[in-house]
């Protein structure tokens, strides 16, 4: 997915009177709904700094309270253009709180503002201290998987079907621990905002959340497949 | 006493400020047109000739290829089945491979020159679902034309939220092919909750349970209060566009054609016995609702009676899987909606398949709370479309509707995988953009697959669209394309690309998998003007027209009567405020609009009011004479 530019222009004027608008969402002159800005990001949108800590009862007011400014409902009688405008407008509103409502979108999205994250170039590597546990996983489900195709003895079954199991646990367990690191560095993250440090410590800390983004992306498809092959083994 | 042909003007509800956007509940079974009144402040629902609001979405083509739609219909599934259809919703958006298993249950005969649209064979004619859909929100228009004695162009009609892109633009289409100017499509569930939340004053998560005729439907929502107003937000929607109170009547009829076979007669050579059987079991199933058993006898052709009696335990134990269906959808709308059932506070029941007792019970002891019923299922979503219509009239502006798309939006990656853009249950409108890049020097387009659906491979989702992205050629990874995938409020996708080393806008041309192009509906709504009921506008037209020219031709022969028989008693003045008048109405009458055309005919009459009481008076003097009144 690409992301837009961190530029946020302020110097835009109104699509239909010309006067400046700074980059409000309605003209201060004539009232008219405005495009966002070019590079406008989603914690701008909300009024909030680039923070990974987010209060989701404020996030949710200010949603709300935008929707009502923003929706399409409220330009249904509106010219086409206007109509336009408040359609796209929405849509990003609603894809912000989509993405930082999710502490780990908010992370994702974070990182891909300043082009760190990018779509196809997430390393799949398997973490050092889970590559026991994902040979032994492998194993099973190959046998899992041969012992259906070839009929599948009742008897097998079942102990492959607890070895499973228990590889579901682990892996839920470190997919836990991973979002716990997760929430620490974001709390670093935002520490560092606080004490204005300097863009070296910055994406250094950015580079910590890419790798256990990674992580967490790794044992997750291993959860959802292990999940799917117990599921079908129905 | 006036110069006048009076026709019957029915006097509907006609207040000033009327809503011209109407609710329409197009349903499998029966569909509705609902407005919001503005005196009262609450939705109604308009009923049609019968006196019902109600309309069977049956349709009907006459040998002389006039249409029939609704009750009348209904008969002529009795009478005339192969040119009757009914239950046309559970084709809508899909293709001849995708309804295989129906046409075993449901007597639809799909043309075999069908491609990726449906076509529908009804008597010796083939038309699309859209087309046939359209009929019935042609029907329900004029029943509104004729409640209001005004013209009636934009609508808002509701789908099932587990509707996909390619149904929910037949829909739209068939809104067209009707000419409503489609302002939004609303999701049942949600349309039933604005009804009842504006009915009961409810705050809080609320789970709408929808079952219908054809479609089931669950929705999570969250009725919130702001300082703006009431905001109803869906949080998760799921359901089965192909599971309904059908499917009960299908388990009864399967049932029991079982057993009339092993009576030793095959209905299969009787269509049109098929029907009655399927209309006596109906009743049956409805009478099941209230009564712990019922009888069914049913004479066959061979002259003999199937006689069954049918106890409701019996009927439970056939529909109990049907209504257990229903339950896969509600857990996983609650997971989606990450609540469990004790967390949500009223449960409001929808839809006519509600009634059957083994439905309530089940959602009963599944949330461990009483469902809500107050309001008559079969209204309360042509009500919430109608309230839903007068916000977007701006008329109620302290209610805010966010739903959410039912279906996860992706595009085919390598290996035929989907790679998800927009997750199922996101709020819409909704959007994504996607960066796109060539792989081979000189390549002149990429292919983009859209797809619909939770499942990991393209082949096990829901085709939507497939288009080309045309590229400059160049070498490898020099293109740019960004395509944006926008959900709108009705969702339904539009598709942009920009090419963002040009800096140009691409418009793209999307070729929907399972339905028809702009080109196809614009042929349709040319071709439809050869059996659509005229305009309500041009009908005004020549209802008044016709009067005009009826008061027109009895004032001038009054006119010169009077001048042959009392030239002195005509006063000059009303002489030439007749003259006046006649020359406006006759100058009215050159152009096309009907109210003007109608208020000098008032004027008219007016005018010559004195005139006729003389002539009146005169005859009358006449007849005390011994005269008879024809020779005045």
């Amino acid at each position: 997915m690409s992301a837009p530019s961190t530029t946020v222009t302020t110097s835009a004027n109104c699509w239909s009177c010309s006067a400046a608008t700074a980059g409000a969402s309605f003209c201060p002159a004539c009232g008219k709904i405005q495009p966002l800005p070019k590079g406008a990001d989603y914690f701008a949108f909300f009024g909030m700094p680039q923070k990974l800590t987010i209060d989701l009862a404020i996030l949710e007011q200010r949603f709300h309270a935008l929707s009502w400014k923003l929706h399409p409902d409220h330009f249904a009688r509106a010219p086409e253009d206007e109509r336009q405008i408040s359609l796209d407008l929405s849509s990003q509103l609603n894809d912000a709180y989509r993405t930082l409502r999710d502490p780990v979108a908010r992370v994702e999205y974070l990182l891909s503002l300043s082009g760190m994250r990018k779509e196809g170039q997430k390393k799949q590597q398997a973490p050092p201290e889970l590559l026991e546990e994902v040979f032994e996983l492998n194993e099973s489900l190959d046998e899992l998987r041969e012992a259906r195709a070839s009929g599948g003895s009742a008897a097998q079954l079942p102990g492959l079907r607890a070895k499973l199991e228990s590889a579901q646990h682990k892996f839920e367990s470190s997919l836990a621990d991973v979002d716990q690191e997760l929430a620490r560095v974001s709390a670093e993250w935002d520490a560092a905002l606080d004490s204005a440090a300097d863009e070296a410590a910055k994406k250094k800390l950015m580079e910590r959340m890419n790798e256990v983004l990674n992580r967490r992306s790794y044992i997750r498809n291993l959860v959802n497949g292990v999940r799917q092959e117990l599921v079908t083994g129905d | 006493m006036v110069f006048t042909s009076h026709q019957s003007r029915k006097q509907g509800d006609n207040t000033q400020n009327m809503p011209r956007t109407v609710g329409i509940d197009l349903g499998t079974t029966y569909s509705l047109i609902a407005y919001q009144d503005k005196r009262e402040g609450r939705p109604k629902c308009i009923p049609g000739p019968y006196g019902t609001p109600l309309c069977p979405s049956v349709v009907s083509v006459d040998a002389d290829g006039s249409i029939v739609v609704g009750q009348a219909a209904q008969r002529r599934l009795l009478t005339q089945p192969e040119r009757t259809i009914y239950s046309v919703k559970r084709l809508l958006g899909r293709g001849p491979a995708d309804v295989q298993g129906e046409l075993k249950i449901f007597p639809f005969r799909i043309d075999p020159a069908s491609k990726n649209v449906i076509r529908v064979r009804l008597g010796d004619r083939v038309f699309t679902p859209p087309e046939i859909s359209a009929f019935i929100l042609r029907e329900l228009k004029m029943w509104a034309e004729e409640y209001f004695q005004d013209s009636v162009e934009r609508a808002v009609i509701t789908v099932p939220a587990y509707f996909n892109d390619a149904q929910r633009q037949a829909t739209r289409d068939a809104g067209r092919l009707a000419g409503l100017e489609v302002l939004r499509l609303v999701n049942e569930p949600t349309a039933a909750a604005l009804a009842y939340g504006l009915h009961e004053q409810k705050r809080g998560k609320v789970a709408v349970y929808d079952f219908g005729g054809g479609t089931f439907d669950i929705s999570i929502l969250k009725l919130i209060s702001t300082s703006d107003g009431d905001i109803y937000q869906v949080l998760s929607t799921n359901g089965d566009t192909h599971l309904g109170g059908d499917d009960i009547d299908n388990a009864l009829q399967g049932m029991a054609r079982e057993e009339i076979r092993g009576l030793g007669v095959d209905l299969a050579a009787h269509p049109e016995v098929v029907q009655e059987l399927r209309k006596a079991l109906i009743a049956a199933k409805h009478e099941l609702s209230s009564e712990d058993k019922t009888t069914v006898k049913f004479p066959l052709p061979d002259g003999s009676v199937y006689f069954r009696e049918i106890t409701r335990a019996e009927y439970e134990r056939l529909i109990r899987p049907i209504v257990g269906r229903t339950m896969g959808p509600v857990r996983q709308a609650l997971a989606d909606a990450k609540l469990s059932p004790a967390e949500i506070e009223e449960v409001v029941l929808v839809g006519g398949s509600t009634r059957v007792p083994l439905v309530r019970q089940t959602v009963e002891q599944f949330f461990g709370r009483r469902p809500h019923t107050e309001l008559n299922p079969d209204e309360v979503v042509a009500l919430g479309a109608a309230v839903q219509a007068d916000i977007l009239e701006g008329g109620v502006n302290d209610m805010l509707l966010l739903d959410v798309t039912p279906l996860s939006l992706g595009i085919e990656t390598m290996g035929g995988v989907v790679a998800k853009i927009i997750p199922r249950n996101s709020t819409v409108p909704a959007s994504a953009q996607e960066l796109f890049t060539t792989g081979v020097e000189n390549q002149t387009g990429i292919d983009i697959h859209v797809l619909q659906g939770e499942r990991e491979l393209a082949k096990d989702c829901r085709s939507l669209a497939k288009f080309q992205l045309k590229v400059p050629p160049g070498p490898a990874g020099l293109a740019r394309i960004e395509v944006k995938f926008l959900i709108d409020a009705s969702g339904i996708l539009q598709v942009s690309a920009s090419d963002l080393r040009a800096g140009t806008e691409h418009s793209i041309e999307v070729q929907p998998t399972y339905g028809l192009d702009d080109a196809e509906v614009e042929r349709m709504l040319e071709e439809s003007i050869e059996f659509a009921e005229q305009d309500f506008s041009e009908r005004q037209l020549i209802e008044a027209r016709n009067e005009a020219e009826s008061v027109l031709h009895l004032t001038e022969k009054a006119l010169a009567r009077e001048l042959g028989e009392a030239p002195g008693e005509l006063p000059d003045e009303e002489r030439r405020a007749i003259d006046g008048a006649i020359a406006a109405l006759r100058e009215a009458l050159a152009g096309t609009d009907y109210k003007r055309v109608r208020a000098f005919v008032d004027v008219l009459n007016q005018a010559s009011t004195p005139l006729a009481e003389r002539m009146m008076n005169r005859a009358l003097g006449a007849a005390l004479e011994g005269k008879k009144l024809g020779d005045v």
